[in-house]
């Protein structure tokens, strides 16, 4: 592995100040956070031979911690720094402790291959993960190769980044921990076939990517088991859409019966808030919001869910949800991160969260920090995570695990809306299968 | 029809937060010369601080957006006072330069004080509820918005058609030196008018809390529309801004409606149309 010299203390402090600069410079509020997942001095360095040859593993994390998605960078980081403390508090991983560098990629590609590359060439991180962008990703993937090192997108969610990139071109070096949209899309599907009375139903979804893979993907699964059902219309709203009434308007106007929609963070509040305002919920039967049951959402939502507005017709998912599966390693993590950060924990802060342990589980297999080992050791490995236990398919790095689907209400048991009326499929039922048949998509 | 009708009622409601927007901007540019690149950056403190006031102190909605409007004429004081007065002689880049790192300034300091999250002010229940236009459900918020932008613009006609104040504005506009010559003093009433202008940003940012979210970056992004709003209406017109606003939000409304694929384009190809046809904007003088 290039880099895997003994560092002395002095080339320590200096790459410790260099990510507290690093930190500065991507926006003081959040990034400040990344610098407590390192300095802590190792017990007994000196004595015993590394077994992987490296005092400190480093860990090359990226997601959007500026503008109205930031909560999303916020969580991953979170959930990161939660598993790396506890890591190094139990010693590390095979006596070697774990620094994270975490950048923002600000959900362009460009500046996310940027500081892949920074991250891989300059700063000398072993192991990448992150990225919230699917264009970021797709951007990132072809580029791994080269840079030799893994990625683990816990995130980004587009299906071709696993089927086409992976699947499809064989670039081995990229894994995903986080429900692709298949979650979203077919899920969805699997849900609404069995309301017969749901017949025409339309779209309101991000203007790249994302919108484009969630909203073929819907239309072609549902088409299989209902050819009754109509896509009646459709808008498209770029990043940083303000105002979505005139999506809102344009949709309703061809009277759907359900409504799927995709823009995420803070957009998709805006967006149900402008729903309510356009008197949507007395129209429609359903709403599905498609990563709803993200923290930041229910947050912004809760007034409205507890004040009953949506009807009960709000329906949503997300890659995983706080209150799912009933497990003790779910609810030691949601108690330890509402313990640490003082919220609860989103999708992407699990994803994370889960993402340093399969680097640990990884890195014991093969006690080697080399891209090839490490590769072999992800390829099959199943894992028990908050989100419950995950398996990583060979063929296409996907991991298997399910989030089910609901209905968002308000829980005395918790602060904020949760979902319920929980629709539970096994991930077998929903997820894509490899050989993967390519989707015709676009606006 | 029916559906058009709907479809433009929504898209004048938009039209009215780019008005606002576009109105500070170009009014600063008509007298100061100044292209404020951070002036969307005012607009996104309108909202903060309206989300503050009444969002988190719970302050009476009205009074929480007077507040507001205080907060970001203060802010714009200092801007003017102390940085902008310097540069008024230097070329347009220096001026570009200064406020847009501004824009950075401000989402820095936005992302210290009130974090890196969206905020969700709540709804003032007064303003709940839909009235029925052409048989569908039309927010009775947007209806205030619509009237709030109308009622705005004709009050700044009013005052520099009307006012001694708005009289020495138009005066300094057209010709500097010879407004200072006749005694009219010319840097208090540059940092007055980006005062309003700032006042006019913040207003628009205040009134779409209710029904958006604040971030850091809105403004940076809605920067991008004033600009055009103000390139189709003329730089420094007044009556460009508000025509161009309105063209911008209920073309946009339209183009979702009815050519979903190219909608993002419809705005730029119309911008480009009337850069060829009239390079200085509709309204624009020469």
């Amino acid at each position: 592995m290039s880099g895997s010299k003994e560092i002395s203390r002095r080339e320590l402090l200096k790459a410790a100040a260099v990510a507290g600069v690093g930190g500065v410079t991507l926006g003081l509020g959040k990034a400040g956070i990344a610098a407590t997942a390192k300095e802590k001095p190792a017990a007994k360095t000196k004595s015993t031979k590394k077994i992987l040859g490296v005092d400190v593993i480093k860990l090359g994390g990226q997601g959007v911690i500026s503008g109205a998605h930031a909560d999303y960078g916020w969580q991953i980081q979170s959930g990161a720094i939660m598993a790396i403390d506890e890591i190094n508090a139990k010693g590390g991983i095979l006596g070697s402790r774990l620094e994270l560098k975490f950048m923002d990629e600000e959900l362009k590609p460009a500046v996310a291959v940027k500081n892949a590359r920074y991250l891989a060439t300059d700063w000398g991180a072993h192991l990448l993960f992150g990225v919230d962008s699917s264009g970021s990703a797709m951007a990132i993937g072809p580029i791994l190769p080269e840079l030799d090192r893994i990625c683990v997108f816990d995130h980004a969610s587009t299906h071709r980044l696993t089927e086409e990139l992976v699947y499809g071109k064989g670039i081995k070096q990229i894994f995903r921990i986080a429900a692709p949209v298949y979650q979203e899309s077919n899920l969805a599907a699997l849900i609404f076939k069995e309301n017969p009375n749901i017949k025409r139903w339309a779209g309101i979804h991000c203007d790249y990517e994302y919108g484009y893979s969630v909203w073929a993907m819907f239309k072609d699964t549902l088409k299989k088991y209902r050819p009754d059902v109509e896509f009646v219309s459709i808008a498209w709203a770029p990043f940083w859409t303000m105002d979505f009434s005139s999506h809102i308007s344009a949709v309703m106007a061809a009277n759907p019966d359900g409504i799927i929609a995709t823009p995420w963070a803070g957009e998709g509040v805006m967006l149900l808030r402008q729903a309510l305002m356009l008197g949507v919920f007395d129209k429609v039967q359903a709403w599905f919001q498609c990563m709803g049951a993200s923290v930041d959402i229910l947050e912004g939502i809760s007034r409205e869910v507890e004040a009953g507005k949506f009807k009960d017709k709000l329906w949503a998912t997300a890659r995983y949800i706080h209150n799912y599966p009933n497990t003790p390693e779910n609810n030691i993590f949601v108690a330890n991160f509402r313990k640490r950060w003082n919220r609860f924990p989103n999708y992407s802060a699990e994803n994370a969260y889960s993402t340093i342990y399969v680097f640990k589980a990884a890195i014991e297999k093969c006690r080697s920090l080399k891209t090839a080992d490490l590769i072999k050791a992800i390829e099959g490995l199943k894992i028990m995570t908050p989100a419950g236990e995950r398996f990583f398919r060979p063929e296409d790095h996907q991991a298997i695990y399910n989030v089910p689907g609901g209905r968002v209400v308000k829980d005395p048991n918790y602060p904020i809306p949760v979902l319920g009326d929980l629709k539970v499929f096994p991930a077998a039922a929903y997820y894509r299968n490899p050989p993967f048949q390519a989707l015709t998509m676009g606006k | 029809m029916e559906t058009l009708i709907f479809q433009g009622l929504v898209g004048l409601s938009v039209s009215m937060y780019l008005w606002l927007l576009a109105a500070g901007l170009t009014i600063v540019f008509g007298v100061l010369g100044v292209l404020n690149f951070a002036h969307g950056s005012l607009f996104m403190l309108g909202g903060y601080f309206t989300f503050t006031y009444y969002g988190l102190l719970g302050i009476n909605f009205w009074l929480a957006i007077a507040l507001s409007l205080l907060s970001v004429g203060v802010v714009g004081y200092f801007m003017e006072r102390f940085f902008l007065r310097h540069i008024y002689h230097m070329d347009h880049a220096y001026q570009l330069l200064l406020t847009f790192g501004f824009i950075l300034i401000f989402d820095d300091a936005v992302k210290m004080i009130w974090g890196g999250v969206a905020k969700i002010p709540p709804m003032p229940s007064f303003f709940e509820g839909t009235v029925s236009v052409v048989g569908r459900p039309f927010p009775v918020y947007n209806l205030f918005i619509i009237g709030t932008g109308l009622a705005v613009a004709i009050a700044i006609w009013q005052l520099f058609e009307k006012t001694w104040w708005g009289k020495m504005v138009r005066a300094s506009a057209s010709d500097r030196e010879m407004a200072s010559a006749i005694g009219v003093n010319i840097p208090t009433l540059f940092t007055g008018v980006f005062v309003f202008g700032a006042m006019l940003a913040a207003l628009g940012g205040a009134l779409g809390t209710p029904v958006r979210v604040v971030a850091p970056g809105i403004g940076a992004a809605m920067i991008i529309q004033a600009f055009i709003i103000t390139v189709i209406g003329g730089l420094g017109n007044l009556k460009g801004a508000f025509v161009g606003a309105i063209i911008v939000g209920t073309l946009s409304a339209y183009g979702i409606l009815l050519f979903p694929v190219f909608e993002l384009f419809l705005i730029f190809l119309i911008m480009a149309v009337v850069l060829m046809v009239k390079p200085q904007g509709l309204f624009g003088g020469g």
